[in-house]
């Protein structure tokens, strides 16, 4: 009788193992670990980001926030992966920050759930506020059935950064922007070393923003039709996503490679003669003794016959939690953050380009280590980044299917048409 | 039991503070255990929606989906590749390491906290380090080796990459557990065994082995369990953009795609609900099998 005891014991914790796990994704009641948001810790508000990189910059403009309304703040930065889990808990029930950064992927299933503090109202009646000097598509994205929940944080464009040494070496004038994609090509491959030592260009299939989404949209083709679909049925897109995969065949280094290591890390450790990264990046590689050193940045090439060149962009959105104690504080932080001062403070200090108009000269100025100008040049012909209700049910799978052409496992033809295939699917059981 | 109620004052008094000191593992584990296998279970049936608002029921269907899904299966025979590597070295190796350190020696108690440090080490903090070292480019195996293999993105050698992290994290764990064991076999046995002239291995064998079974089969239950629940080595060490992670990942990691990446929860519960299933029937079997292997003296 007492060894049963023990082997049902043994048996119940095999299942109590496991469960443990499904545990945490479980139910709606247990989300709150307690570490997260706390709505009073002791009447400060909390805000929470994801970069660490901003971090200081933004502590100032906090404790400018403080000093000019006596109200205090408590500034917290998760990890980008804990950080939606995290919100995920919190507005599954539990204790959100006050104030946090939205973002595009996650914006709708947010603002349309009620999660997200309305505060149209109080942005009518601002005083403060110049909205007009936003860009609409980042006003529109933290809109909801003409709600609005969030007010636009900074802006995000992308280049391409070259190693200096290498185009000297190999005898070819930098890039002044002036380059189309099929130029582009030619460089890439002159700088691609036969032995494997040095690689022109590289990307991840991951590397959407920062890479192939511009080359689609800039020859024409485009990830979201005007229906809301898939564009991976356009023949313009397939045809751009097949000179990629030219690219991806003769200019960078095997996938496995690239995935193993790293695009930046290849770059930073002088293996790649090119990248193509968002603005995000800037403070990582300002820090980066080699890239500092031997890189610069060069607009994004050109369509060779519409003279296009077209950068992707995002933005953030500074948000409030519906359930916040304090939502009079919280919205005289978003308004404080989406101010003109702020926004300018926000630029000088090089913590990210601003949302609002004109005041990002200031981020170019901010470092003389990169020429940052053409980051400002590329919002002259832009697009917003793709975006529906659930946009990571369709996102995910996108990537992992090109990562079969990546590896030469299919061709791009087909895989664009079941990356068609499954987006107009995914984007099908949003409603 | 049944004459608890007729029992002494003592008795008594002895089963109700027995009670007392499990009261808070119990309450634990009906909290933090017991409710969520039923409400995961409840969830698989479910399309799920925000925030755990607006779920629809709708039966079988993620079942159904389960049965066809491919990516699912993979992740089963990833999961159950891992776990056959991992569990038999890590079990032979361990037992191997408890035994030579189980003696009168110079520095046994250096070499023992040297085999057990990894235990100590985060988790995500020694993926990170072996991710480097199996790097094809700059890793120090390929550097030592002079070779180019592709430890971690080859996707027919990957998985079992994973599993030699894992067989390095978990054998200082399995050899404490096998050395408490050892200290509980009296050294008479050994004794009579070198008076009839048994060698080393032979008294391994026949001595403790045996009497070692009941560890064993404790270690190798909860280490087939560790096994099939693996996560964050597979999380730490893959890139998404890794060509092999289709072949390596495992049923939790899908799980934690599905429930937390793409906002899924009725169907990740389902998949968690598999691996209930598949993690019952595995220790149900071992549960008939041990009567054939493990003495209890």
């Amino acid at each position: 009788m007492k060894r049963r005891n023990k082997f049902f014991a043994l048996g119940l914790s095999a299942a109590l193992a496991v469960t443990t796990l499904a545990g945490c994704g479980g139910s709606a009641g247990g989300g709150d670990t307690g570490n997260g948001g706390g709505g009073d810790a002791g009447g400060k508000l909390t805000v929470a980001i994801w970069d660490n990189g901003q971090q200081p910059g933004l502590q100032q403009i906090l404790n400018d926030f403080t000093e000019a309304t006596g109200i205090e703040t408590q500034l917290q930065v998760i990890e980008w992966n804990s950080y939606w889990t995290l919100l995920e808990a919190g507005a599954s029930g539990g204790d959100m920050p006050d104030v946090f950064w939205m973002h595009s992927n996650e914006a709708v299933r947010y603002m349309s759930n009620g999660i997200l503090l309305d505060i149209t109202d109080k942005v009518n009646a601002s005083e403060t506020l110049e909205m007009d000097k936003f860009p609409d598509d980042l006003k529109n994205m933290y809109t909801y059935d003409g709600k609005i929940y969030a007010l636009p944080k900074d802006m995000d464009t992308v280049a391409i950064w070259y190693n200096k040494d290498m185009f000297d070496e190999a005898g070819i004038p930098y890039p002044d922007g002036s380059w189309t994609w099929d130029e582009f090509y030619d460089i890439a491959k002159q700088l691609t070393k036969e032995d494997g030592s040095q690689f022109g260009f590289c990307a991840n299939p991951s590397n959407e923003q920062d890479t192939w989404m511009n080359t689609v949209y800039t020859l024409g083709g485009c990830v979201l039709n005007e229906e809301g679909k898939s564009g991976f049925d356009d023949p313009k897109t397939v045809e751009a996503m097949e000179f990629v995969d030219k690219l991806v065949k003769d200019t960078m280094p095997p996938a496995s490679t690239m995935s193993e290591t790293g695009t930046d890390v290849l770059f930073g450790s002088g293996k790649i003669a090119m990248i193509s990264q968002g603005s995000w990046m800037v403070a990582a590689f300002k820090d980066n003794e080699y890239i500092a050193a031997h890189a610069d940045v060069a607009r994004l090439p050109k369509d060779p016959e519409t003279g296009r060149s077209i950068s992707l962009y995002n933005g953030l959105g500074w948000s409030a939690s519906a359930g916040t104690k304090n939502p009079e504080g919280a919205y005289k932080l978003i308004e404080w953050f989406a101010s003109k001062d702020m926004q300018q403070k926000q630029a000088e200090l090089g913590v990210t380009m601003a949302a609002y108009e004109g005041v990002s000269d200031q981020w170019v100025n901010n470092t003389d280590v990169f020429n940052l100008q053409p980051y400002l040049d590329a919002m002259d012909d832009v697009v917003f980044r793709p975006a529906t209700k659930s946009t990571l049910a369709w996102w995910n799978p996108m990537v992992e299917e090109l990562k079969k052409p990546w590896n030469g496992e299919e061709d791009m033809a087909t895989a664009c048409a079941n990356i068609a295939k499954i987006m107009n699917e995914k984007i099908a059981e949003e409603n | 039991m049944s004459n608890i109620k007729k029992g002494t004052s003592r008795e008594r008094n002895e089963f109700m503070w027995g009670w007392l000191f499990i009261l808070p593992t119990m309450v634990g584990l009906i909290i933090l255990n017991i409710i969520p296998i039923f409400q995961t279970i409840y969830q698989s049936f479910f399309k799920t929606g925000d925030f755990g608002k607006g779920n629809i029921f709708i039966g079988a269907e993620n079942y159904i989906r389960l049965l066809s899904d491919g990516e699912v299966w993979q992740s089963v025979l990833n999961t159950f590749k891992y776990a056959i590597v991992e569990v038999p070295f890590s079990i032979a190796l361990s037992l191997v390491l408890a035994v030579l350190l189980n003696r009168k020696m110079k520095g046994v108690s250096t070499y023992r906290t040297i085999f057990f440090l990894p235990m100590v080490a985060a988790p995500a903090a020694v993926a990170m380090v072996w991710r480097w070292l199996f790097n094809t480019e700059f890793g120090l195996l390929n550097h030592v080796f002079h070779s180019s293999t592709q430890w971690i993105s080859d996707p027919r050698i990957a998985v079992f990459s994973i599993a030699v992290i894992g067989i390095w994290s978990i054998i200082g764990y399995n050899m404490v557990l096998f050395l408490a064991g050892l200290q509980e076999i009296p050294r008479d046995y050994y004794e009579a065994a070198d008076i009839d002239g048994a060698n080393g291995i032979e008294q391994f064998f026949n001595i403790t082995v045996p009497l070692l079974s009941p560890t064993i089969f404790f270690v190798s239950i909860t280490r087939i369990i560790g096994g099939l629940q693996v996560f964050d080595l597979i999380f730490m060490v893959m890139d998404k953009n890794n060509p092999a992670l289709y072949k390596t990942q495992s049923i939790v990691y899908l799980f934690y795609q599905n429930s937390f990446v793409e906002n899924n929860k009725g169907y990740g519960s389902t998949i968690v609900v598999l691996l209930i299933a598949i993690i019952m029937v595995i220790t149900v079997f071992q549960m008939v099998a041990q009567k054939k292997w493990v003495y209890y003296n």
